[in-house]
């Protein structure tokens, strides 16, 4: 009886500890979290609501028990570091090295946001095309992302990009003049420009544009980046009578602009790119002084389209997660498209039903979904395609400040919510 | 346009004075370049939105106890910092420089870079001035810049720290055998001029926001300023002022606004070949004579 007792007991704890080792050999990659890196310039706004957003939506898969791998769902764990690549006098170098250190030390199975400054992003793609990592870029514009893609596929196919391209910011400000024309009869602009490569190139861009579009572009102005009079070009604007004050400028100093024209009556209407204006807290932080401004946006999200429904929950579940100053300061660039390029990711990695890179590029290619920013396809340069319908592309926007410190959208004309104001001395 | 010029140059010229007043005021009295001073002008931009915002400090108050503690700051950094590489130029002009580079990237760090920082005007509103609109902003930093001028004239004529001031600029060691502490009057004109970039940022900044990028450019303007008029120098300040304002506002309105940054070194240049002491230094003038 005792040799009994003592043979099931020694049953069951064999029992126990192979049932250990199967489970534990079984479920490994149950538990193993999908590494996602994402290094930036954290210390630039844009970028600090896309950190946010990216964040948002790996809490939302990660509470549905993670992306589906092969049949197993594992949660998704994010290593951000900060490239500084937004900061005055950080070489290139400085930020490659960042993202490389996180690259080895992390060894992600994919990459997400991307640098902000155009040179830091085209350098990188060297970095990701030696490691072989999918990358989602959302925080920089300059189109020759594409063209090294187009030119040399095989070494630069892991590089995606989600948010907009100064092609299609182009492409959207000739829609809204074109519309201003037609709805107002607006002919005479007055172009102005940080001088800076993307804001110049865009002012020379549009310049030839309007020409050859019956405008007159009675002034071309660039100023250098940090300058806080423009009341020279503003003197000049009035005295030509221009109707629009084309602007593109990214500086924070390029907030005065805009309070200056509100402060010296300039009747012409400021549209454009001027960042610091753009945020929900703008109209607070400029004491009312922007009505009648319109801001040309890179995506939208900030402010939500209604058209979109996707666009306007997003929004609503930032400001849940961060509080309502982080809703009101949302960036410019690079939220709602950081947000959706998890979700690019997770559809491409579980229509894939792998981590393998090769096999991630052709699912990511394949991507055809609905997202904050409206349908989101890559076209073959590898770029989300932007238009003016939501049903068929990802959305930019135009919005403008009107009171008592809303910003609502007029345009292009499918997710507009109100008609253009123009400023009483111009009626 | 003409009159327009004319009135946006002179904002544009009390900008300039006002910025590189406390600047001049230091280096003028202890012959310390404080490169700190751009530092300076942003934390007291942030520190009256932080007290406007998180303390709720009445307007007036946040103002009052800004420009105290960052004349603190700056009689504290001369017996922490500068006392001990006093004479010692190179050293001086380090030391200043680190700790501005130390205040404005610790704002940087602190995330201070989004766009929502900015002080409010002191009054809304404009009003029109031979046919050309000003906001009482600007007028406001018109007047206080003439009143800091005639501020600065009295104090340093009529009081015994004014007289001690000037003292110790015309010749620090006829000064101390006199009984005038040279280290005590070198805090305290620190302090002076830190107390004037905090005057300056509360009075400037309501045009804008507060960009920690805005403290490396305001040294630059300090230094533009006070080479062009003499650092030592309040007329030669008014003066340059004039001279660099205009300067600007014509570049930008008859050639292009681009060149306007180029108004600020172009002028430096000229003066260090033709007056290294600038149109009112004296420090130098016996020894460009020699």
């Amino acid at each position: 009886m005792k040799r009994v007792v003592i043979l099931g007991f020694a049953f069951l704890v064999l029992v126990i500890i192979l049932g250990h080792a199967v489970n534990a050999h079984s479920q490994p990659k149950a538990v193993d979290p999908i590494i996602i890196g994402a290094p930036s310039a954290m210390g630039h706004p844009n970028v600090l609501s896309g950190w946010k957003a990216l964040q948002m939506a790996a809490e939302e898969i990660n509470a549905k028990g993670g992306i589906l791998v092969g049949g197993v769902k594992r949660p998704i764990r994010l290593y951000m570091t900060d490239t500084r690549d937004a900061e005055p006098g950080i070489p290139v170098h400085d930020a490659l090295l960042a993202t490389e250190k996180l690259i080895l030390e992390r060894k992600p199975h994919a990459i997400l946001l991307g640098p902000l400054r155009s040179e830091v992003l085209l350098s990188s793609m060297d970095l990701i095309a030696k490691y072989k990592v999918p990358f989602i870029a959302s925080q920089s514009m300059v189109p020759l992302f594409q063209k090294k893609i187009s030119d040399e596929y095989d070494k630069y196919k892991y590089c995606f990009r989600n948010s907009s391209n100064s092609i299609y910011l182009v492409m959207y400000l000739q829609g809204m003049m074109e519309f201003m024309k037609k709805e107002f009869g607006f002919n005479k602009v007055y172009i102005v420009v940080q001088d800076v490569l993307w804001a110049k190139g865009t002012g020379e861009v549009m310049q030839k544009w309007y020409k050859e579009n019956g405008w007159e572009v009675v002034g071309f102005d660039s100023y250098a980046t940090g300058a806080t009079d423009f009341s020279p070009t503003l003197i000049k604007a009035g005295a030509q009578k221009a109707q629009v004050i084309m602007v593109q400028t990214d500086m924070p100093q390029a907030g005065i602009l805009a309070k200056q024209a509100f402060d010296m009556k300039v009747p012409g209407l400021i549209v454009g790119q001027i960042v610091p204006v753009a945020a929900g807290n703008a109209w607070k932080t400029f004491g009312g002084a922007l009505e009648g401004v319109i801001i040309t946006q890179y995506e939208i999200g900030s402010p939500p389209a209604k058209a979109v429904p996707k666009s306007v929950d997003f929004v609503e579940r930032f400001g849940k997660r961060w509080g309502e100053d982080a809703k009101n300061s949302m960036g410019a660039l690079g939220t709602a498209t950081a947000y959706d390029s998890l979700y690019i990711l997770a559809d491409a990695i579980e229509r894939a039903g792998t981590l393998e890179p090769d096999a991630l590029v052709r699912a990511l290619e394949k991507t055809d979904m609905s997202g904050a920013v409206g349908r989101v396809r890559f076209d073959k340069t590898h770029q989300v395609v932007y238009g003016f319908d939501p049903k068929e592309t990802a959305m930019e926007c135009a919005f403008q400040w009107k009171k008592p410190g809303r910003r609502v959208v007029v345009f292009p004309e499918k997710i507009a919510e109100e008609r253009i104001e123009v400023p009483l001395s111009m009626k | 346009m003409i009159r327009s010029v004319i009135v946006y140059g002179l904002v544009s010229s009390a900008v300039l004075a006002l910025t590189a007043m406390g600047f001049s005021l230091t280096f003028g009295i202890s012959g310390v370049a404080n490169f700190a001073y751009g530092a300076f002008y942003i934390l007291s931009g942030f520190l009256v939105w932080a007290l406007l915002n998180y303390l709720k400090f009445p307007f007036v108050l946040a103002i009052v106890v800004t420009i105290g503690v960052v004349g603190g700051l700056g009689f504290v950094t001369y017996w922490s910092i500068l006392l001990r590489v006093r004479g010692v130029v190179l050293s001086e002009v380090i030391a200043t420089f680190a700790l501005g580079v130390g205040i404005l990237e610790l704002f940087r760090w602190l995330g201070f870079v989004t766009y929502e920082f900015t002080l409010p005007s002191f009054i809304k509103g404009m009003v029109v001035i031979a046919g050309v609109p000003v906001d009482y902003q600007r007028l406001f930093i018109i007047g206080i810049a003439l009143a800091l001028v005639i501020f600065l004239y009295f104090f340093t004529h009529y009081t015994r720290i004014g007289l001690a001031f000037r003292g110790i600029a015309q010749n620090e060691r006829t000064a101390i055998s006199l009984g005038i502490k040279s280290d005590l009057t070198g805090a305290l004109s620190l302090a002076l001029g830190s107390a004037m970039a905090s005057v300056a940022a509360i009075v400037i900044l309501p045009l804008g926001i507060i960009s920690i990028n805005t403290g490396y450019e305001v040294l630059l303007i300090a230094v533009a300023v006070g080479i062009v008029g003499g650092l030592e120098s309040v007329p030669g300040i008014l003066v340059a002022s004039l001279i660099l304002g205009y300067a600007q506002v014509i570049t930008g309105t008859y050639l292009k606004p681009e060149w306007m940054a180029v108004v600020y070194l172009a002028a430096i240049v000229l003066v260090l070949s033709i007056k290294p002491s600038g149109l009112f230094g004296k420090f130098k003038e016996l020894e460009e004579r020699v």
